[in-house]
């Protein structure tokens, strides 16, 4: 759990730090013995919110590292139907998740200022190829980002599926209250009924997502 | 604060005694008992027990609170010596490169995440611990001592503090009813007995003392409420961008123990323009008259968007999260052309302000997708640029004559291998410098890098704000708490608890010979004894006490025996 929330929090607050060291000063926590009790109560409110945890009750919770990552995978029965999300990519076309029912989707949430998502792209790429003739959709959705910097990652990994434009983070809040997504990189896998079978936070690997999405397309449970 | 609850308690269990002695025997026998004073256990004396109850005392003593205390405060050290991984990820990283012997070593003992090791946790633990074991069972003692009867009188009322004595004629039963009236029309709590009359006054200390303590538990509740519940997060907010309150839509995200992706609430906020005013003139020429950003919200996916104006302690509260505004700056917007001659970067880049007096701004551009190079430029902002003896600065925070100067590089970012970086920071160690000049550019002006690398144009700027979102449920019972521990700290120190003992005993005649009933003479004793004397004035509230006392004694006596009676002896206060 701890692996997990620092890689994610890596991924995420990555900008924060140097903002809040410049705008805000650096808060340390300096207890004042102001008063035993109360000083304590400080000390104690400052320390447990600066210590943070991504924690989510369906949570696989083992922690990933570099090229590593948690996975959750939902059964049959225990999964949450996905939001009705769409919008334009980053091409200019529409898109709709529920037009794609039928098919396994995998909706990869990425952006091209963010380290890990440079890292997991190859195997992205190439696993869209290798699904290319199963009923399996894959789809990028681009957060905090802009069309230029994103059509270039496209170009530079040979990215041969749509992304949405999504700067304002809104495919992503729509997923509050099913599976959302924690972190950048985050991989939700769609079924063919439009319920979320997975998700996988931080990197995928070719093998585990490859794993993971033939199963679901198998409808095993 | 710690003196004065220890030496509070103190005075509390003398109050609360149930020593029919008042005064030092009460002093002396009760307060023995300390704490960190228990007996120590006899060898092979005690069992599991008894082991633990000594374990608890210790661990609930005053002493091991301000040790935990300072170890806590020792502990917290090393989070602002070494770089957190929640807070700096990015220097973490920099760390290990830095010391990669040491750096495993530390992570172990989880010297990069300080407040979520196992032993940080393990000494707030404890303090909590120590703290709710010394404060409840104190609560409950006070509870029982506020509901408790005034004592027995003491035998000798000429030993307590406050004492004086009269004579009377009237017989003793008689004297102390009428000294017990009195008393309760004075609003005391009177306990009767054999020959005296015990009554004691100013519970309300206790009652305060007693909220004091509850809301000191309350306000480690609501503490701890916070802490599990609560979540912080900060986010940067360019011109006309927006951002869902979701971990991937935060810069910073602090969660509370308990809070998972799902709990944030989902609203969305656009800031629509940020707008800063400056003083133009005057020794305050370039102090910020006023911010404010224009936001326009809505508090879930796809609702309905409200306006709000957004300043400077004026933050917004969406669902119980307050959105404060914390900073501001400006981004300069870059356009970056790499050598196969397409546009590869686009948009608004934060800078970060490093001096307020000009707003003079750093940061750095990644175009990580550039060909056949990878690009970074590092460099300032300058809102009103002037030169000063070559060297470039700024002389106004507002954007008067934006300027930007940046020294530009090629080569590899470092950012493809996965590790994630900061996004205001450029390793260059794998990057060549460019000879270009960093001469500051007007909006709409260009660089050409050499070896056909591309190029940049700064097209202008847009400013940015950045919010601070703080979910705290536990803040409005910690204020509760707090102003109720105040309220219960100025009653206990306003209000003393005092007690007055009236003894009355028919002292045997001189002579029986032919006198009346009423010629047979009561000495009466009076006492009394205050603890917690704060607002000091228990002598003179006794002095009048007693002669009160005494007048309405005389007073009945008299209008009994309708006229005459013996005289009754003066008043002798004692007095010390």
């Amino acid at each position: 759990m701890t692996r997990l929330r620092s890689a994610a929090a890596a991924v995420v607050a990555g900008p924060a730090g140097a903002v809040r060291a410049v705008l805000a000063g650096p808060v340390v926590a300096g207890p004042v013995l102001a008063g035993a009790v109360l000083a304590s109560a400080a000390v104690l409110a400052l320390t447990s919110c600066s210590a943070g945890t991504i924690a989510d009750s369906t949570s696989a919770s083992s922690g990933f590292v570099g090229g590593s990552y948690s996975s959750t995978y939902y059964r049959p029965g225990s999964r949450p139907a996905a939001p009705a999300v769409g919008g334009t990519t980053l091409t200019g076309s529409r898109f709709r998740l529920a037009a794609d029912r039928g098919k396994v989707v995998v909706l990869n949430f990425w952006g091209s200022w963010c380290a890990p998502c440079r890292h997991e792209a190859p195997a992205l790429a190439a696993l869209a190829t290798h699904f290319k003739n199963a009923p399996v959709r894959f789809v990028g959705d681009d957060v905090h980002d802009s069309p230029a910097a994103a059509l270039a990652f496209e170009r530079t990994y040979s990215v041969g599926y749509p992304s949405l434009s999504d700067p304002g983070e809104q495919v992503a809040l729509a997923f509050h209250g099913t599976v959302p997504p924690v972190a950048i990189p985050t991989t939700l896998l769609i079924d063919r009924t439009g319920h979320i079978a997975g998700r996988i936070v931080g990197e995928v690997s070719y093998r585990g997502l490859r794993a993971l999405v033939t199963k679901i397309l198998a409808g095993q449970s | 604060m710690t003196q004065d609850l220890a030496g509070r308690a103190a005075a509390e269990r003398e109050l609360a005694g149930e020593s029919e002695l008042a005064g030092e025997r009460e002093l002396a026998g009760e307060s023995e008992l300390a704490e960190g004073q228990q007996p120590r256990p006899g060898r092979g004396r005690l069992g599991v027990v008894g082991w633990l109850r000594w374990g608890w005392r210790q661990l609930t003593s005053m002493r091991t609170a301000l040790v935990l205390l300072f170890l806590l405060a020792l502990a917290s050290i090393p989070g602002s010596v070494l770089p957190q991984q929640s807070i700096n990820p990015a220097a973490v990283t920099q760390y290990y490169a830095a010391h990669p012997a040491l750096a495993p070593f530390l992570a172990r003992l989880s010297g990069f995440d300080v407040f979520g090791a196992p032993w940080f946790a393990a000494i707030y633990l404890l303090l909590f611990t120590s703290l709710a074991g010394c404060v409840l069972p104190r609560t409950f003692r006070l509870a029982r001592s506020a509901r408790q009867p005034p004592p027995r009188a003491p035998r000798i009322l000429g030993r307590l503090p406050q004492a004086a004595g009269f004579a009377t004629p009237w017989r003793p039963d008689r004297t102390l009813e009428s000294a017990a009236a009195l008393l309760r029309r004075r609003r005391f709590r009177v306990r009767t007995g054999d020959g005296w009359v015990s009554a004691e006054k100013g519970y309300l200390h206790e009652v305060g003392n007693l909220l004091f303590h509850v809301a000191l538990l309350g306000l480690l509740a609501s503490v701890a409420l916070g802490g599990l519940f609560g979540y912080k997060g900060n986010r940067l907010l360019v011109d006309g961008d927006t951002f869902a309150n979701t971990p991937v839509g935060l810069d910073v995200f602090r969660p509370g123990r308990l809070v998972s992706a799902g709990d944030l609430q989902p609203f969305s906020i656009t800031l629509r323009k940020f707008s800063a005013s400056y003083i133009t003139s005057g020794a305050q020429r370039g102090q910020p008259a006023r911010f404010v950003a224009s936001i326009r919200y809505n508090s879930r996916y796809g609702g309905p968007l409200t306006r709000y104006d957004l300043q400077v302690n004026h933050p917004l509260n969406v669902d119980g999260v307050q959105v404060f505004l914390i900073g501001h700056g400006y981004a300069p917007v870059f356009k970056v052309t790499d050598g196969t001659g397409v546009v590869r970067f686009d948009q608004a880049v934060p800078f970060i302000p490093v001096e307020q007096s000009g707003l003079t701004s750093a940061g750095v551009v990644k175009v990580p997708d550039a060909s056949p190079r990878q690009l970074g430029f590092a460099g300032v902002f300058l809102p009103t640029e002037i030169d000063v003896g070559g060297r470039l600065a700024s002389a106004f925070p507002a954007a008067d004559y934006p300027r930007v100067s940046l020294v530009s590089y090629a080569g590899n970012l470092g950012i493809n291998g996965g590790q994630p970086q900061s996004v205001y920071s450029l390793d260059t160690s794998r990057m060549r410098r460019l000879a270009v000049s960093p001469r500051p550019l007007a909006p709409g002006q260009s660089v050409t890098l050499p070896d056909g690398l591309g190029k940049l144009t700064f097209t202008g700027y847009r400013q940015w704000a950045s919010l601070a979102i703080t979910y705290d449920p536990g803040q409005f019972p910690a204020l509760v708490s707090a102003l109720a521990a105040l309220a219960g700290l100025i009653l206990s120190f306003l209000v003393r608890r005092r007690r007055i003992f009236v003894r009355a005993a028919q002292v045997g005649l001189a002579d029986g010979a032919g006198g009346p009933v009423d010629a047979a003479v009561t000495t009466v004793e009076v006492g009394g004894l205050t603890r917690s004397d704060m607002a000091g004035g228990f002598e003179t509230e006794f002095a009048e006490l007693a002669s009160e006392i005494m007048l309405e004694v005389r007073g009945a006596a008299a209008a009994a025996a309708g006229s005459g009676g013996a005289e009754a002896s003066a008043v002798a206060a004692k007095g010390e």
